[in-house]
């Protein structure tokens, strides 16, 4: 078992009387790259502002290097980055003034060949003002920032949101750089599930709070399934199958996803239920998110009518 | 060298299925020959923008099925055919894509007899071109 670099146990918090994070236990083993999924409202934000220790939990705790997350020493913050959503910086400071104060709180550690490399190769220069840089721009910023001081864990709040493909793409670029270094441990939050399924290991999806899954991407991908089951009569009333997330139907067709249950068990329910065909539909890590996370629905927002 | 993988995120297919996929289909082109050497992990992940761990994945599965065979401290290599394996399951993708190609036939009004002899057309042609590359 390798070493745990981040911890929650029983991470709790209320804003009132609103549970927003309810019982959240999660083990992030060194080394792993974690996409921390969610729908919006979901959570995120607020279990990483009570990681960073700027949120304090209502009940539970977190841990970030063994340290705990209120008690965040500047010994372990140093070897912590952290990337807050929208990308907030100094707006009146130029990149290189921006550069020096960031620089001062990790004298020891500050890779200046890596932040200049990023910054000419983000086409950027230290003259320039941040309230003059796109939106794009100040995030190739603050990585450039995050990234310099060789960050054993990376914290970062949805880093990639509202930026164009292109500059994207980059700011990946600039993770995967840091991941090919050895010993690295990366937790990020993202609805770009494309983004996550090139970089992260590891997937943890939360729901109102609540801990959905925590596991390795394989093994979501493997896990979340629809089968189309044709029937030759009429599809059985009631469908009991174990693991059920959703399901639909059309005429003599079923469409079933499931979770967590083996291709045996659905082709046993669909052979007693007198199928004639059960065939796997393909499901990309964006739809099998979906159909994770979305409830049933009764009814639906636009319901045509065809003439 | 490994400019020739094309990894589509969002797809339904597992990026190191991708992975494994394209040079298995670069060494059936001869594009990879016997005893070359695969990129790096590090290398190909940086390139490719994806996680290394998943390139890994992607040489270890070729590994298992013999397609390539690592060597402590100087790399990942291609394999002698002879030395390859397949299974149940290998037999059973290929069925599938064979079964796409007659559905794609038939729908056409291509007739079983014109699909077999396209097959063995391209087949022998394909055997040809590969030799030519290896002399």
């Amino acid at each position: 078992m390798s070493e745990i670099v981040l911890e929650t146990s029983g991470l709790t918090k209320y804003f009132k009387d609103k549970c927003v994070v309810d019982h959240l236990d999660l083990k992030i083993p060194k080394g792993c790259v974690c996409g921390f999924l969610g729908r919006n409202g979901a959570g995120k934000t607020t279990t990483i502002r009570m990681l960073m220790g700027l949120l304090k939990p209502t009940t539970g705790n977190c841990s970030l290097l063994g340290c705990d997350c209120q008690d965040l020493t500047p010994a372990i913050r140093q070897r912590v980055g952290y990337v807050t959503e929208g990308h907030r910086l100094y707006k009146w400071m130029k990149i290189g003034e921006l550069e020096k104060f960031q620089r001062a709180f990790f004298p020891n550690q500050w890779d200046e060949k890596l932040f200049n490399d990023m910054i000419e190769y983000f086409e950027l220069s230290k003259t320039q003002k941040i309230k003059h840089l796109s939106n794009g721009q100040r995030a190739q910023v603050s990585l450039a920032l995050t990234l310099a001081p060789n960050p054993e864990l990376l914290i970062m709040d949805d880093p990639t949101l509202g930026l164009d493909v292109a500059i994207r793409r980059e700011f990946l670029e600039g993770v995967i750089h840091l991941i090919t270094r050895q010993g690295r441990t990366i937790l990020f939050s993202s609805h770009i599930l494309a983004d996550v399924e090139r970089v992260a290991d590891r997937i943890v999806v939360i729901g109102k709070g609540i801990l959905k899954a925590d596991c390795t991407l394989e093994k979501f991908r493997s896990t979340i399934r629809k089968y189309i089951i044709t029937f030759d009569t009429n599809i059985p009333t009631e469908i009991n199958i174990e693991g059920l997330l959703h399901c639909r139907s059309d005429g003599n067709l079923l469409e079933v996803t499931v979770v967590n249950t083996s291709e045996n068990a659905i082709q046993d329910w669909a052979n007693a239920g007198g199928a004639k065909d059960c065939k796997k539909a393909a499901l990309n890590l964006e739809d099998q998110f979906i159909e994770f996370t979305s409830p049933v629905k009764k009814g639906k927002l636009f319901d045509w009518e065809y003439k | 060298m490994a400019l020739w993988i094309q990894i589509s995120s969002g797809s339904p297919e597992p990026i190191y299925s991708q992975i494994v996929e394209q040079i298995r289909q670069a060494i059936a082109k001869g594009e990879l020959g016997i005893g070359e050497k695969l990129p790096a992990v590090r290398k190909l992940a940086s390139e490719l923008i994806i996680n290394p761990n998943t390139v890994a994945k992607a040489y270890t599965i070729l590994e298992q099925t013999g397609f390539v065979i690592t060597k402590t401290g100087s790399g990942t290599f291609i394999t002698d055919p002879k030395l390859r394996h397949h299974d149940a399951i290998d037999m059973n993708a290929l069925a599938e894509r064979i079964d796409s190609v007659i559905a794609r036939g038939l729908s056409l009004g291509i007739s079983g007899e014109e699909m077999i002899s396209l097959f063995n057309n391209r087949l022998n042609a394909f055997v040809k071109n590969n030799d030519g590359d290896k002399k």
